[in-house]
């Protein structure tokens, strides 16, 4: 039997992997798919408390709404951001972000 | 006339009007038009000189009326653009109308060829504009207004000649001069405003007479506003100005000298005396200015070697005079007064500029004789001089028996005895000016001394003719008319006392003798008295050292608190304040820039430990 818990650890764990993707990863492609990681744990979060509502209330169905919410606006941005990755390739030859530091004092 | 019959008081507010779009028009298009547009000044003067007699004519039939409208709504407050029309400001809507146009008559004659003349009339038209607002208004805020405009007015005509350096130091002194007493002015309005909650004026007597507002409060704010007077009419000590404004052009000072600039300290005190007379006291300090001014001033008209600053002495002198008259609850007496001697002394500084447009000089001990080569000017002068010394039946010995009579109605045998002697004095120097000026031998470089055209001698003869014939006003005429002082305060019929009537017309008498026995005889030597009392002609021929001590005071207390002002705003405001609290930033910013270090994962992680730092908080101590 699958409780509310199991969606929570599952969503933890994911969002755990894809933070510490984000923060120690040097490549930004790998960071933009750590980033979709945690997006997408947020999703399990969203669909596993909506699986567990009580389906005669009116707003039962609000959690998968919201969750194909994020995977169109995911999808958008990932657009986005891959545009973004592949002019700074053209641009510097490196997506490492180490070397990117123009924002430093 | 048809026309006419629908012209009547609810007119009055287009005299200042047609004035003040001169002015405009004169700025604007005076450039396209030959001289500079100096006629249509003087063409808005003469229709509003016109449309004064039709205001009269309607005053005298269906009497005072005030029209007003609304500028401001405040709450409960209203604050309107009105006029009032009474027989107050009507006699001085004429007094106004009437020397503004001959002196800008006279003026196309006297500037003639000069340039920026069209900015010279426009000025002109600014002046009368604001001084006629001034009369017609019926709240303290229109009034003031009107009264600053004034002085912008006269700024302007003093300094018309800013080239030269006296001229525009002159005209500085006349503006911060009066701008003092304008603030007690200020105050005072805004006294009244806050004790009775009206500008009007009306609204202010009555709330005053009924014991809305504190007999302490109504002192305070007629001593300001009298101060404002004093800063307005040249009374000691804000005498200094006067002197020093005869630098600009001489219809300039005819102008200010008896229709704008310093009748406008005396109308205010006329036009407040309802609530002057609520507070004694401030009666007795309005006479007492007054007194001393009118002897002050006579005894260095005396000693002046330059025609017109001995002329300024006189008019300071003679506000003194209206002054003490005021002090002594003769309204009338005051303003007819005040009309006598703007005649007069229009006429007078007119023709102290055709002798000096003449012969070039302004010292009185240059010129001699003059009477040969320019005859109407000298029989106008004589005239203006003559009025003015109090001799009868011109109007200036009318007004000085109204005056005298009222010092010793309500002030006394002290005030009337330093008056008297007073009087004696003016008409000494004015026989003084009159002899030395037009009497004795010509000057061999006066020999090519010749008459002023006509456009000039014909404002003069009008306004001799007026200063001969306005004394009569003072007389009653009939059943509806019982003098001027009845005309305008109700103050009962004409009368006089023969005994001081007899003395003060003896005195004059005196002073003219004694001025005839010393400057055109000779039996009494000026110079002979000047040496025996060295040291008293001394401090007179320098004014009294009062122009001394103001820049003794400005060098040594002024400039002295500016400089520790000055310092204290560079080295606490500046260097501490400013300066101090940006060199804290720009230092602690130095050392936290550090945190910028441009690395995404930094950031990141700033973030999320923040993040968690934030659950933590709201659970553990929040929740």
């Amino acid at each position: 039997m699958i409780e509310l818990a199991h969606f929570q650890v599952l969503s933890a764990g994911l969002f755990a992997i894809g933070l510490y993707g984000v923060l120690a990863r040097k490549s930004a492609v790998l960071i933009l798919m750590s980033i979709e990681l945690m997006l997408n744990a947020v999703s399990v979060n969203l669909v596993g408390f909506a699986a567990f509502v009580d389906f005669t209330e009116p707003q039962r169905a609000l959690g998968q709404v919201i969750v194909i919410f994020v995977i169109i606006i995911a999808a958008a941005e990932l657009a986005l951001a891959a545009a973004i990755i592949l002019r700074l390739y053209r641009s510097r030859s490196s997506v490492n972000v180490d070397e990117i530091d123009l924002m430093r004092w | 006339m048809p026309f006419g019959e629908t012209i009547g008081t609810e007119w009055a507010w287009v005299i200042p009007a047609l004035s003040a779009a001169a002015f405009f028009l004169t700025v604007i298009f005076g450039r396209f038009l030959p001289r500079q547009g100096a006629y249509i000044p003087v063409a808005a003067i003469f229709l509003g000189f016109v449309l004064f007699w039709y205001v009269l004519r309607d005053l005298l039939t269906s009497g005072p009326a005030s029209f007003d409208i609304t500028w401001i709504s405040l709450g409960d407050t209203r604050i309107a653009w009105g006029v009032n029309v009474d027989r107050l400001s009507v006699t001085m809507l004429g007094l106004v109308t009437f020397v503004a146009l001959l002196v800008q008559v006279y003026s196309l004659g006297y500037m003639k060829g000069e340039p920026r003349q069209g900015w010279y009339f426009a000025a002109h038209a600014l002046s009368a504009a604001a001084m006629l607002a001034l009369v017609l208004a019926d709240n303290l805020l229109f009034l003031y207004i009107a009264w600053a405009l004034v002085g912008l007015g006269s700024y302007l005509l003093i300094g018309f000649w800013y080239e030269r350096r006296e001229a525009a130091e002159a005209a500085k002194k006349a503006f911060i001069t009066t701008r003092i007493g304008d603030v007690g002015l200020l105050i005072g309005i805004i006294l009244l405003f806050e004790s009775t909650g009206s500008f009007d004026i009306s609204t202010i007597f009555h709330v005053a007479q009924s014991g809305g507002i504190s007999q302490g409060t109504i002192t305070v704010a007629a001593v300001l506003l009298f101060l404002g007077a004093m800063g307005k009419s040249a009374q000691f000590p804000f005498h200094v100005w006067l002197p020093d404004a005869v630098e600009g052009p001489a219809p300039v000072s005819a102008l200010i000298h008896s229709a704008t600039m310093v009748a406008a300290g005396v109308f205010l005190v006329a036009r407040m005396l309802p609530l002057f007379e609520l507070a004694p006291g401030v009666m007795l300090l309005v006479a007492g200015v007054g007194l001393f001014t009118f002897v002050f001033a006579g005894t260095l008209a005396l000693v002046m070697t330059d025609l017109k600053r001995a002329l300024a002495y006189s008019t300071i002198s003679h506000l003194g005079l209206m002054m003490l008259s005021l002090g002594a609850f003769g309204l009338g007496a005051a303003i007819f007064h005040l009309v006598a001697h703007g005649v007069s002394k229009a006429m007078l500084f007119l023709g102290a500029g055709s002798v000096t447009r003449v012969t070039g000089k302004t010292e009185i001990w240059d010129m001699g004789g003059l009477r040969r080569r320019m005859p109407v000017t000298a029989i106008t002068f004589v005239i203006g001089g003559a009025a003015l010394a109090g001799i009868p039946p011109l109007s200036g010995f009318f007004s000085r028996d109204a005056i005298m009579l009222a010092v010793m109605d309500n002030r006394g045998p002290a005030f009337l005895v330093v008056a008297l002697a007073a009087a004696a004095l003016s008409a000494l120097y004015m026989a003084r000016i009159v002899l030395v000026v037009f009497f004795g031998p010509l000057k061999a470089d006066n020999e090519h001394a010749h008459e002023s055209p006509l456009v000039m001698t014909v404002p003069l003869v009008l306004l001799a003719f007026t200063a001969l014939t306005v004394g009569f006003i003072a007389l009653p005429w009939g059943a509806s008319y019982q003098g001027f002082g009845d005309f305008l305060a109700d103050e009962g019929g004409f009368h006089f006392e023969v005994w001081l009537t007899a003395l003060t017309l003896a005195l004059a008498l005196a002073g003219v003798a004694a001025g005839w026995l010393t400057y055109r005889t000779g039996h009494i030597s000026h110079g002979q008295i000047a040496r025996r009392y060295s040291g008293l002609y001394r401090v007179l021929v320098n004014e009294c050292y009062v122009d001394d001590l103001y820049q003794w005071v400005v060098d040594h207390v002024v400039l002295a608190a500016g400089n520790f002002v000055a310092l204290y705003d560079r080295v606490v405001i500046n260097d501490t304040g400013v300066d101090g609290s940006a060199l804290t930033v720009m230092l602690s910013a130095l050392r936290l820039r550090h945190v910028q270090t441009g690395h995404l994962y930094n950031y990141g992680l700033a973030m999320s430990l923040g993040v968690v730092g934030l659950v933590l908080v709201w659970w553990l101590v929040l929740a």
